[in-house]
């Protein structure tokens, strides 16, 4: 099976790579995929917080974006080394869920894993989620990691 | 059978970047973004500068941008990292200072820029509703641009297509009421040869006054270079849409403005806020005029919104940029978790806007000039500056980093594009010196950032942590 690990180069897809690992049989799984998906309109087309951060700093000056997303790609794909199935990085442009979608069926995976970013209101209230759109039109099963939930504060 | 392929030796479609942007998408891109700026928003001032003969300042104004364009395309070519000026001029001073100096400069351009075009905006749409006070309609205006940026819904290269398509329909508009108006044999020619030499002044003075506005109307092509690196084939088709597309919308420019001065007296036109709806406001199509009326300043404001929405995307990736290097404070950087975007930047840039905008409004009154006029001078000011040093940076650079690809400008005409970005320069500070307070303002937003986080960066860091080095807090994973 061919497992695509989705990364918008935050912290929270990590912990989603770190999830599949935690459960998946590596003997099951032939192939990991790693994608970052540069956004070019966007005001930030990729924000790496998975790279220390003066090597995020030389990425932005020698390579722009596209380097960041490579060194946040390399990141996810160093967790699974040695995990036992081959890994690829695959860096694409364009709108995260479509590229994520197309991604799935263009390397017929078996499972998509996705972080879903926010735990706020901001989630539930503003549409367009890139999480929730592979959800709905991805062409297999998928992953979505949520945050922990946050501890409650009892009010007195 | 543990194996890690790396992006370099891996298979087929590994390796770089899946681009995704042709050059006809560029080239859309190129022509929405430049002509949503100009010249829906102050074709009527032009044309109080230069009188009946404008067009020929946007020829002018169109040529020199034109040219400057194609040393942004011979450095694209050469180093297609979405960074732009600032790059450029690094690579070829190694300045820390001017390579800030460019930086700022380009972030306050885009801030000026952001309100006179807002202010362009309230100006067509008091033609629709003429209510509320324009300085409420400006404020409202950025704020919803910078909730959509947040949202972060202008990523579709098609929704950008779509808007230069209208943008275009809007100019075809004017010139085909231009052509009727030739065709019913009402036209009089000698109105395109008549120049506002009132005070004594000479055409080519008049001409010079003009170019200077009318360049805020090319402006907004550097930003393509934001998308260079994800162009197909940027080699051969990045030069091509982005001249090209500078061409056509100079040519699209010169014509309107013609058809302009032919249909509508120019002291109406200078006396218009929203100049050309002037011109379909004559009546001269056998369509009702009403509907031609509403339609049109739907469009202009469709225009309008576009190219102000790429200047509200740059100045938060600016920031986020400075940010990286430790240049500015560092909350720049911050990442909203579920929409991606910059909010720290996009909140930012909204409160210097809107204290432009509310500063512009109060203060002209006093100075004589109207906001839109300031902000555009001050736009102009801006990019004149960084456009000569991107001049200077592509000669500078000559013989470095070649290869046989690389897209190569012509060395006499980048010369003849740096004497008119200076001469315009020259000029605009010349005749309007009140422009350099606004700008020093600018600059020092700028410089107060580099402040706080030269003086207070270190704090948040613990101690024997470098400038710059990830402390567990930002780096850790839970």
């Amino acid at each position: 099976m061919h497992v695509i690990v989705a990364t918008d180069g935050s912290r929270q897809s990590l912990r989603a790579a770190r999830h599949l690992k935690s459960f998946a049989d590596p003997k099951k799984i032939t192939d990991v995929s790693v994608i970052a998906v540069t956004r070019p309109l966007a005001a930030v087309a990729f924000a790496d917080e998975l790279s220390p951060k003066d090597r995020r700093k030389a990425d932005l000056e020698a390579g722009g974006f596209k380097k960041a997303a490579e060194s946040a790609a390399a990141v996810i794909a160093a967790e699974f080394e040695g995990w036992g199935p081959k890994v690829h990085q695959r860096l694409r442009s364009g709108s995260p869920a479509n590229e994520i979608i197309k991604a799935a069926q263009q390397l017929g995976a078996g499972l998509v894993v996705v972080a879903s970013g926010g735990r706020g209101l901001s989630d539930t209230v503003l549409v367009g989620s890139t999480a929730q759109r592979v959800q709905h039109y991805a062409p297999c099963p998928v992953l979505v990691v949520r945050p922990n939930p946050r501890p409650r504060r009892k009010k007195s | 059978m543990a194996e890690t392929s790396t992006t370099a030796e891996d298979d087929q479609d590994t390796g770089g970047l899946r681009r995704s942007i042709t050059g006809r998408q560029l080239f859309f891109y190129t022509l929405g973004d430049v002509l949503g700026s100009g010249i829906y928003v102050l074709i009527g001032l032009v044309a109080a500068a230069v009188g009946g003969a404008f067009w020929i300042a946007f020829g002018v104004g169109v040529t020199v941008a034109a040219i400057t364009g194609t040393a942004y395309a011979e450095l694209v070519t050469k180093y297609p990292q979405a960074a732009g000026a600032a790059l450029y001029v690094s690579k070829a001073f190694g300045n820390k200072v001017l390579t800030f100096l460019i930086t700022v400069s380009f972030l306050s351009a885009s801030f000026a820029a952001a309100g006179a075009l807002a202010d362009g905006f309230s100006s067509y749409f008091a033609t629709l509703w003429a209510g509320p006070p324009a300085l409420l309609v400006t404020l409202l205006f950025i704020l919803v641009l910078t909730i959509i940026n947040f949202i972060g819904i202008t990523e579709s290269v098609v929704i950008n297509m779509v808007m230069a398509f209208i943008e275009i329909a809007g100019l075809i508009i004017v010139m085909i009421i231009g052509i009727w108006y030739i065709a019913q044999g009402n036209a009089e020619f000698a109105t395109l040869t008549e120049f506002e030499t009132g005070d004594g002044t000479s055409p080519a003075v008049a001409i010079l006054a003009g170019v200077a506005l009318s360049f805020f109307a090319m402006t907004g092509f550097e930003n393509t270079a934001n998308v260079a690196e994800e162009t197909i084939d940027p080699h051969r088709s990045f030069p091509r849409s982005l001249i090209g597309g500078m061409v056509v919308a100079g040519v699209i420019y010169v014509l309107v403005s013609m058809a302009a001065a032919l249909t509508v007296s120019t002291d109406k036109l200078a006396g218009s806020e929203a100049a050309l709806l002037e011109v379909v406001q004559t009546g001269i199509l056998p369509i009702s005029t009403p509907f031609m009326t509403t339609l049109f300043s739907v469009i202009a404001m469709i225009a309008i919104t576009n190219t102000t929405l790429v200047a509200v995307v740059t100045q938060p990736r600016i920031l986020y940029g400075m940010a990286n290097e430790d240049v500015v404070p560092g909350m720049f950087s911050k990442i909203h978790a579920t929409r991606r975007s910059p909010w720290v930047g996009l909140l930012f840039s909204a409160v210097v806007v809107a204290a432009l905008l509310v500063v512009g409004t109060l203060v002209p009154k006093v100075e004589g000039a109207t906001l839109i006029e300031r902000l555009s001078l001050v736009t102009v000011l801006f990019l004149l500056f960084i456009y000569a040093l991107v001049i200077v940076s592509c000669l500078k650079l000559r013989g470095r980093d070649e290869s046989e690809k690389t897209y190569r400008a012509n060395t006499p005409l980048l010369l003849v594009g740096l004497v008119g970005n200076l001469a315009i320069f020259g000029w605009s500070v010349y005749d309007d010196p009140t422009s350099l307070i606004w700008c020093a303002g600018l600059l020092a937003v700028g410089v107060v950032l580099f402040l706080v986080e030269y003086l207070f960066g270190k704090r948040s860091r613990p101690p024997g942590q470098e400038r710059g080095e990830a402390t567990p807090e930002t780096r850790g994973v839970s």
